[in-house]
């Protein structure tokens, strides 16, 4: 695993432009970074991190037909008691999920190690599946990366498949996509999906969810009163249970994706869940819930809340006393501890995997690069190869 | 497990990916969506004014209010159009008809004579739709409740109605949003704290 400098490609911006990659930079930052890119041997790619992210995704799924089952444990999950008979169904039901994307900290030698897991809104999709790809095609074309270097990455393809799958398994022709008003990486990532579902054969239509409605019969509706049947909706299941909406999201009877039961892996409490059934295991970083922190033998320890976004409220705690923070507006549902293993550093960066699934398949890795120990919002994205 | 397959995508489609300049607009094409049914025959009331649904029921007057407004707007959207007062009074009497104008082009329309309520007490809220009549010796909907497409819902002395639930289904459009904007509150909350949530998305 090296860090490559390379120069960038003459006018991406413009070809950024054509091709409605709005984000690349935000609020005068670089957040796209192609000044360099990360290069791994095919052995790193699928002994250290495809096999341990399609083993992970199995373990979390033991963890959710265990959690689903168990009322002290939802209460944990901080997931409220309205919502756990739908959870147990969508479960029972086996209702498909589309994507997630685990977050490992790895440095080419030792084993990856989990992080947490983006099992509900993941973003940074657009550049990984495509915006990546197409930056490899570029270079190899231009002859600046050899022509036999590959890219861990079938995101498009496998997403486009997957949408299919799940077109025919709740034997529909549509579905609707929704995200927050006045965000371009949010639209940009849903339209995305918008356009993989397009490819796969589905009509679509977009609704902002700020502007979903609520129908005489129960149902939910678009802007043009068009009853929603399918939605996907990159928007927090934990922010939808304790909305308004919330109290009708039984009879609405949607076919949700993410589907309902994947609160429970979008949601830190999991990280000391898999602890417990797979303490030790060589992918995992110890893990306590709040009123087992008497048992962490570590001196140093990493606090997040049970539910928040890109960093928000992290801390680094050494012999119980913060030395590190980062602010937001996050942690009044609680706080879970993992034992600190810091991000490697390649020069002045700090570097952070993502690592895709597409329903339970290893689907291809994310770069992201911080100058901080704590991943922000703001960390920078960067392409890589295998060679 | 070393292979030799690609562990890239294979078929992208480039030219599909192309957006010119800007994100597609919102919506794109037109999907067949089955109506919303909730079950069969349900009780309707016609009521003629606002006034008159609050009257009958006091603890409801918002809901009389905000259905009557919803009302005036189906009757514009989807109420009977001529292109002449003439063929308007002829159908619905003198006086009857007023002129609308619909960006370039100007139409007559009668005034609505009333609106069906139904389940004005449900949780899930209420459905209306306008109600027409007509007081034309020559018309056959003379003294009767007539739908903005011109169904029949019977003597106009009457107000209780039993009708089909799809008589209550506005026309053509699929369902009837009771309200919006009950997503997206978390979202406003924590956009208003500081500088980590200044990219305003709620990826992660």
């Amino acid at each position: 695993m090296l860090r490559v400098a390379i120069a960038p490609r003459p006018q991406w911006q413009r070809k950024a432009a054509d091709f409605g990659f709005k984000f690349h930079t935000m609020h005068g930052e670089t957040y796209w970074d192609e000044a360099a890119y990360y290069q791994f041997s095919l052995q790193q790619i699928e002994q250290d991190i495809e096999a341990p992210t399609e083993e992970i995704q199995q373990m979390c799924l033991a963890v959710v037909d265990k959690v689903v089952k168990d009322d002290e444990l939802l209460q944990k999950f901080q997931i409220p008691q309205a919502y756990w008979q739908q959870i147990a169904d969508s479960w029972q039901q086996q209702q498909p999920s589309l994507y997630s994307r685990l977050d490992f900290a790895y440095d080419g030698k030792n084993p990856a190690k989990l992080y947490e897991n983006n099992a509900d809104t993941p973003t940074s999709l657009y550049e990984s599946g495509f915006w990546q790809w197409l930056w490899l095609e570029d270079q190899v074309k231009a002859g600046k990366i050899a022509k036999s270097a590959d890219q861990f990455n079938s995101l498009q393809e496998k997403l486009v498949h997957r949408l299919a799958a799940i077109g025919k398994h709740y034997d529909i022709k549509h579905m609707h996509f929704a995200c927050c008003q006045d965000t371009d990486e949010d639209r940009g990532t849903v339209q995305y999906l918008q356009d993989c579902a397009q490819e796969s054969g589905l009509l679509n239509d977009f609704v902002f969810i700020e502007d979903i409605g609520l129908s005489d019969c129960g149902s939910f509706s678009d802007l043009r009163d068009q009853k929603i049947q399918t939605l996907f909706k990159l928007y927090p299941w934990e922010f939808m249970q304790r909305e308004e909406f919330g109290a009708a999201l039984q009879d609405a009877k949607v076919n949700w994706l993410e589907p309902i039961w994947k609160s429970i892996l979008s949601n830190k409490a999991l990280m000391p869940m898999l602890w417990k059934l797979f303490a030790g295991h060589p992918n995992l970083l110890a893990s306590y819930f709040e009123d087992e922190l008497t048992q962490a033998k570590e001196t140093k320890l990493v606090k997040k809340p049970i539910f928040s976004r890109e960093g928000a409220n992290v801390s680094v705690l050494e012999h119980g006393k913060t030395i590190l923070q980062a602010d937001g507006p996050y942690g009044q549902e609680g706080f879970i501890y993992q034992a600190y293993a810091p991000l490697p550093r390649f020069g002045d960066n700090h570097t952070l995997i993502g690592s895709w699934l597409v329903g339970d398949q290893a689907a291809g890795i994310s770069v992201r690069e911080d100058s901080s120990a704590i991943t922000q919002d703001m960390s920078r994205y960067l392409p890589h190869i295998i060679l | 497990m070393q292979s030799n397959k690609s562990k890239r995508s294979l078929t992208v489609n480039l030219s599909a990916m192309r957006k010119g300049f800007s994100i597609k607009p919102l919506a794109v094409g037109i999907a067949a969506i089955f109506l919303t049914a909730c079950g069969d025959k349900q009780d309707a009331t016609v009521y003629k004014t606002a006034d008159d649904c609050s009257n009958s029921n006091p603890e409801f007057a918002q809901q009389c209010q905000s259905a009557y407004e919803n009302a005036v707007k189906e009757a514009q959207r989807t109420g009977p159009k001529y292109n002449s007062q003439r063929d308007c009074e002829s159908e619905f009497g003198f006086n009857q008809c007023n002129q609308v104008q619909q960006g370039s082009s100007s139409f007559f329309m009668p005034f609505m004579a009333g609106y069906m309520l139904s389940n004005l007490m449900s949780p899930r809220g209420y459905s209306s739709q306008p109600m027409f009549t007509s007081h034309s010796r020559n018309s056959s909907y003379r003294n009767r409740w007539i739908g903005a497409d011109g169904h029949d819902f019977g003597d106009n002395r009457r107000n209780k109605l039993r009708v089909s639930e799809k008589s209550l289904q506005p026309k053509p459009t699929v369902n009837r949003t009771m309200s919006r904007g009950g997503f997206g509150s978390s979202v406003r909350a924590k956009s208003n704290w500081g500088s980590s949530a200044k990219r305003g998305g709620w990826g992660g």
